[in-house]
């Protein structure tokens, strides 16, 4: 398959110079790379999206899947995975969307481990509302709708995706494709949930949270979850010096919702959807 | 003659299981039953009771008055005796001291003698349930023996009738139809159709998911059927408000989604373990907007079978929201029903769904190729298609289903115009020899045009709701123009009882 054939009419809105667009190129590379080492078709792909820049990456990929709202990406992508076991979900998000409106949402997919991805577009910014503060925001940013400055701390997804006993958590910058090509091939290929922190430069709002990169060094894919607490804990959100490792911060192979449910075990063995289910199920 | 038992006590003392063994003895001689449940908000203590309902006809509601008490405390005593009539009769807990944790067998037994009734019956009920418990049935034959015959019933001629809730009728005529998935949040009176599909769900070829809150459930519902399953979700009013957003979503990317709902009174937490029929305004407009949904009204839990199956069948032929709006009375009352065979539609899914080919949904008006648009043509061209769904949706419903019955002398000039749950209470008060035709709306969206002709002909329209403004009384005015005379209204969290209700009709139409 051609890269091309991932692509869409639609015109691309993302500002210029947005890493969004080095996203996009990185997702394309990967289902191609995918696709042409024979492991998927790409009719198998699903994607659901919610709202905000990170999800006009929806428009631009030519895969099946549901634009949802804000917030809701993941519940969606479970849906799907309910519907048809068989198909290879990715979802995106922003950090607005995954750690504000679907909080609730992010934290129980950990526990019931769909066999999908998640992409995290993390510019610690509002910024199709135009510059409010998220959850990952460092503290004093000021805005239009916080004018006296962020009061709070931000929220460390990372340490949030381990608490809520994750099992496969890593960090990739929007700055380098090839990182990024690697990251989400082993996210996708990861049996579970798997939750792909991308930390992103916004090139009009929250600028002061930008040019990480050179903070930024690579690990090695990481399996110890003590390692892993202390990998994340490297970086907050909100200061402006130290580390950010990024890479595989920790990965562990659990049962899959998948494998889990007697029912779409055997939807799964039986390569069906539920148009051509058995007449029952059996537990074992 | 219809005799009603009030059965009470507290929360765990086993209500349901008197009630529950006998309504299936009556039911084997013949007779029809009503069970309405009264509890209260927590799982042990405080005071419950059932009004079980007997008679020889088809029967679907209680009286005010009781017959007999079956007292399993004080408390039942102390609260029902006013309602107890002259020559009423109590079989209380204090005459059987000695039974222990076989009370409810002797009281049980103890009822059947009071009704004329061979103790033999009861103990084959006990024996299929329990086995062979002969401390259960001895504790049956003391109460049995303990007691006088107050009531000579006789066996009926025999008819097979099987006691059927709504929430178990929600179940039944969704599996019946092919349902694959139903997930769902737990919500008092929704809570035991999710039990209800849950628990054969692996027999049944299907899965039953219970989602972290109930916009998650909305969303995972949308996911799972855009993949090609037939899906279902519950929900009560509360729980309902959380899916209005995803209720939205369904109306623009146009994936079928059928939600039951199961209304309680409000507003907030209200009165959670009662009943009002508050909710039709939110299941006729919920989520931003403009497209189209059905909602459909059952009566009784006999009528939710079918109407369950054509819930799911309308959302998934015209790819719309459908609503099965039932409350709490319905779900959890337990009717008898004469064994039958149910119309159910089964249906497959034969769109396009992902795995083979690229399809794809958006929650932003889309261009041909399912890219976002905000070209103003666009976004007019697709609204006028989904407005025209409807009205293809409606022309369909009007030739396929039935949207309303119509009960009673069809010349009055008295018209009766109710839905859902008080459809019970009005069939009995019919019996009584009241001059009215009853007019109930089953389907609130699309409305039958017909009805307008019935409300035209009538001198006196009365209204009948379980809900303090009358709402079905403003779709009527909205859609008709014409406004009922009269309002029966009641919204104390509890359903009509018969009598009630006839006198109120009665000098409605005076």
């Amino acid at each position: 398959m051609k890269k091309e054939k991932l692509s869409t009419k639609s015109e691309v809105t993302w500002c210029p110079g947005c890493p969004n667009h080095m996203i996009l190129e990185s997702v394309k590379r990967t289902i191609t790379e995918l696709v042409n080492s024979g492991k998927y078709k790409r009719e198998d792909f699903a994607i659901t999206a919610d709202v905000g820049c990170h999800a006009k990456i929806f428009d631009y990929l030519n895969l099946s899947g549901i634009y949802g709202l804000h917030g809701r990406a993941v519940p969606l992508a479970i849906g799907l995975k309910i519907g048809n076991p068989n198909l290879r979900v990715l979802s995106f998000m922003g950090d607005g969307a995954a750690y504000s409106e679907g909080i609730s949402h992010l934290a129980h997919a950990f526990k019931y481990n769909p066999d999908t991805t998640l992409i995290v577009h993390d510019n610690q910014s509002f910024s199709l509302t135009t510059g409010q503060p998220t959850p990952t925001t460092q503290k004093g940013y000021v805005s239009k709708s916080e004018p006296l400055g962020t009061f709070d701390e931000p929220v460390n997804p990372l340490m949030f995706a381990l608490s809520m006993n994750a099992s496969f958590v890593a960090r990739t910058n929007a700055r380098d494709m090839n990182h990024m090509v690697e990251i989400f091939r082993k996210a996708i290929l990861h049996k579970g949930f798997s939750f792909v922190e991308v930390i992103q430069d916004c090139v009009v709002f929250n600028l002061e949270a930008n040019h990480k990169d050179p903070r930024m060094y690579k690990i090695r894919d990481n399996f110890s979850f003590e390692r892993a607490k202390k990998l994340a804990a490297e970086y907050d959100y909100s200061s402006k010096t130290g580390k950010i490792p990024i890479g595989v911060i920790y990965k562990e192979r659990k049962p899959t919702l998948e494998e889990k449910w007697p029912q779409l075990r055997e939807l799964m063995k039986l390569k069906r959807d539920w148009r051509r289910k058995p007449r029952s199920f059996k537990l074992k | 003659m219809v005799i009603n038992i009030l059965v009470g006590g507290r929360a765990g003392q086993g209500i349901n299981l008197i009630s529950g063994m006998l309504s299936r003895v009556l039911a084997s001689w013949g007779y029809y039953t009503f069970n309405y449940r009264d509890y209260q908000s927590l799982i042990r203590g405080g005071h419950n009771f059932n009004v079980l309902s007997v008679s020889k006809e088809p029967i679907y509601s209680n009286e005010s008055t009781i017959d007999v008490m079956v007292a399993l405390d004080d408390r039942t005593v102390k609260t029902h005796k006013k309602q107890l009539k002259r020559n009423g009769k109590i079989i209380s807990f204090s005459q059987f001291k000695d039974a222990g944790r076989n009370l409810n067998f002797a009281l049980a037994g103890a009822l059947l003698k009071t009704l004329g009734m061979p103790v033999e019956l009861l103990e084959d009920e006990i024996k299929k349930r329990f086995g062979n418990d002969s401390l259960m049935i001895e504790s049956a034959r003391k109460g049995f023996d303990s007691e006088k015959v107050s009531f000579g019933l006789e066996p009926q001629k025999s008819r097979k009738i099987f006691s059927l809730s709504g929430s178990a009728a929600v179940a039944i005529g969704a599996k019946n139809s092919g349902l694959d998935v139903y997930i769902a949040y737990p919500m008092t009176p929704s809570t035991n159709a999710l039990h209800e599909m849950a628990k054969n769900q692996l027999e049944d070829g299907m899965l039953v998911f219970q989602a972290e809150n109930e916009i998650s459930v909305a969303n995972m519902a949308l996911g799972a059927s855009f993949a090609g399953a037939r899906v279902m979700i519950g929900t009560s009013g509360g729980g309902f408000d959380l899916m209005s957003e995803t209720l939205s979503l369904q109306g623009i990317t146009e994936i079928p989604l059928t939600v039951y709902l199961a209304s309680r009174p409000g507003p907030g937490t209200g009165v959670p373990t009662y009943t009002a029929q508050a909710d039709l305004d939110i299941a006729l407009r919920a989520g931003h907007g403009e497209f189209p949904r059905v909602v459909i009204a059952p009566g009784t839990a006999e009528e939710v079978i079918e109407k369950v199956s054509e819930a799911l069948f309308l959302a998934e032929k015209f790819r719309v929201l459908s609503i099965l709006l039932s409350d709490k009375h319905i779900a959890e009352s337990e009717y008898a029903v004469p064994v039958r065979k149910f119309k159910t539609m089964r249906f497959s899914v034969s769109r396009d769904v992902p795995g083979r080919k690229i399809v794809r949904a958006s929650s932003y008006e889309c261009s041909n190729n399912a890219e976002s648009t905000e070209d103003a043509s666009l976004v007019k061209r697709n609204v006028d298609r989904r407005l025209k769904k409807y009205e293809l949706l409606k022309k369909f419903v009007s030739r396929k289903f039935e949207m309303f019955k119509v009960y009673g002398n069809t010349r009055s000039r008295n018209l009766i115009i109710g839905w859902g749950s008080p459809t019970g209470a009005i069939l009995d008060v019919l019996k009584r020899g009241v001059d009215v035709c009853f007019l109930q709306v089953i389907y609130l969206k699309p409305l039958s045009d017909k009805i307008k002709r019935f409300m035209e002909k009538a001198e006196r329209i009365v209204l009948v709701e379980n809900n303090a403004t009358g709402q079905l009384g403003r779709l009527l005015r909205e859609k008709t123009g014409i406004k009922p005379h009269r309002k029966i209204l009641k919204y104390d969290g509890r359903p009509f009882n018969v009598d009630e209700l006839e006198k109120e009709v009665r000098k409605a139409i005076k």
